[in-house]
């Protein structure tokens, strides 16, 4: 990424969008726009001091929203550019409330509310779309309860778990635990400030707030506006302060999740929603297994699957080294339905195809290995080069040109095309590559003998 | 005389646009790399290591 960043050849245009797309293979004329980030590229240093002062707090896309982030932020720490983004649905000032200490903390002086889109017109001979795909939302299968039950996770949200650089910081807490911390830590908050206020009664009135409760219960002072106000406040005080005290008792049993589910083919070899195999979820299970398991030695995980597709080179003997060596089990069978058993632990319902029984088990963790479906914004991407796209939504290519697509000098590669895993992704990028320079070359060529 | 121009624009800043811009800036190809969010990198920068062999994705 940072070879990107820095190579002489490449012109990077992050937070942008293609517009529109005139012309021909040799001879595209396009337009980009690049969105305003309230922020100026050239001046950013990526110090990140305004994300420090930033008071408002927004949930991170990056972490699946696992974490939080501040409305001026980097997309992640090593992000490539550094340029940091104000987010305008969430940023005070731009919502026309009084902040701005982005900008008056900001010594490179980048901040720049009035920064508006550019549009920019581009010249090229060829284009290559590597647009990517979306991870398929388990809550469309009701009976896996991924939204109900906090426990529930897809692979890319364990993803960031496992992260070191993630929202636990690669502790696996279960979501449910992490679930009421931040209600703990919230509460916390509220009651600091509830604190403030009955210290300015206490003071007004040079008297213990319990005490005046007492007096007050006792029916006195019942028509004083201000001390009704006084009691009201030290009601809802005291309701937190008890609910606070029983939460608090909960963490006595927060646990590090130990015991993990993995369920393959979610939403994908499903005739109720993509019937293709997305290909890489069964590897990428066995390595989050692998990795749980590095990082805490007991952890035990079922793998639940029709069949593991270990297809490619050395994935296999990977497989094989998870069940030897991580307590991976692989268990054949279609999982039915996850119900939410003792202290929010997913308890999973599936059918042992091997001994032919139903059988129920209780896991701290489970993670939905969700499938690879077309990104959202790729039917306008589509309209916008003019290309078709097969019957799910994904770039239509020939077999035997698979980086081809029905519009000559436009290619394609990675999961815009198809589902498949890293190296697939880079073999097919660098195959788009030498295609889209044998069109340049021939422009070259052209522009040579014309001359 | 069309003017024809020996740029390439490459649309998603994944692991697949990231190694296509790549090559063919290796190549002394001038490539333009369009990505809709605010740091390239994708999914696979999401990813904490990958298979099948644990290295680091980032």
């Amino acid at each position: 990424m940072l070879d990107v960043g820095r190579h002489p050849n490449i012109s990077l245009l992050a937070y942008s969008e293609v517009e529109s797309v005139k012309g021909r293979a040799g001879d595209f004329k396009v337009t980009v726009r690049r969105k305003r980030r309230y922020v100026e590229e050239d001046r950013c240093t990526g110090c990140g001091a305004c994300t420090e002062k930033c008071p408002t707090i927004v949930p991170d896309a990056f972490n699946q929203g696992l974490g939080n982030r501040k409305a001026i932020y980097s997309y992640f720490a090593q992000g490539i550019p550094s340029t940091h983004t104000i987010d305008p649905d969430f940023c005070r000032q731009i919502k026309g409330k009084k902040c701005g200490i982005c900008e008056k903390t900001c010594q490179a002086k980048a901040i720049n509310f009035d920064q508006k889109d550019r549009i920019i017109e581009l010249n090229v001979g060829a284009v290559i779309l590597a647009a990517g795909y979306d991870v398929f939302d388990p809550s469309m299968i009701p009976e896996f309860r991924y939204a109900q039950i906090t426990n529930v996770v897809t692979a890319l949200e364990f993803e960031r778990l496992l992260s070191a650089s993630g929202p636990t910081a690669g502790h696996l807490d279960r979501p449910s635990d992490r679930a009421v911390a931040a209600e703990i830590e919230r509460m916390e908050k509220e009651i600091t400030k509830s604190q403030r206020m009955l210290e300015k009664f206490e003071k007004k009135y040079e008297e213990a707030s319990a005490q005046f409760y007492d007096n007050f219960q006792k029916s006195r002072f019942q028509d004083d506006e201000d001390r009704l106000k006084w009691a009201e406040k030290y009601a809802s005080h005291r309701a937190i302060v008890d609910s606070l005290d029983a939460l608090k008792e909960k963490t006595a049993s927060f646990t590090v999740a130990k015991r993990l589910a993995f369920i393959q083919c979610v939403g994908s070899r499903d005739f109720r929603f993509y019937p293709f195999c997305s290909g890489y979820c069964c590897m990428h299970s066995i390595k989050e297994a692998i990795i749980a398991q590095e990082h805490e030695p007991e952890t035990t995980s079922t793998i639940f699957g029709m069949d593991i597709r270990a297809v490619g080179k050395g994935f296999e003997e990977y497989k094989v080294r998870g069940g030897n060596h991580s307590n991976i089990s692989y268990v054949r069978g279609r999982v039915s339905e996850i119900m939410e058993g003792a202290d929010h632990n997913p308890v999973v319902i599936y059918e042992d195809t091997r001994e032919r029984q139903v059988k129920n088990e209780a896991f701290d963790m489970v993670i939905l290995a969700t499938a690879c479906v077309p990104t959202k914004g790729i039917v306008d991407l589509a309209n916008i080069f003019g290309i078709e796209l097969d019957a799910y939504n994904f770039i239509k290519t020939d077999p035997l040109s698979p980086v081809d697509t029905t519009v000559p000098g436009i290619f394609v590669c990675g999961c815009a095309q198809s589902p498949m895993d890293v190296p697939e992704s880079v073999a097919q990028a660098s195959s788009a590559a030498e295609r889209a320079a044998e069109i340049v070359a021939q422009a070259d060529v052209e522009e040579a003998v014309a001359l | 005389m069309m003017t024809k121009t020996n740029d390439v624009l490459i649309v998603g800043g994944g692991i697949a646009g990231i190694q296509a811009s790549l090559d063919l800036a290796e190549m002394g190809i001038r490539v333009h790399l369009v990505e809709k969010l605010p740091s390239i990198g994708g999914k696979m920068a999401q990813l904490d290591k990958t298979f099948p062999t644990n290295d680091c994705a980032i």
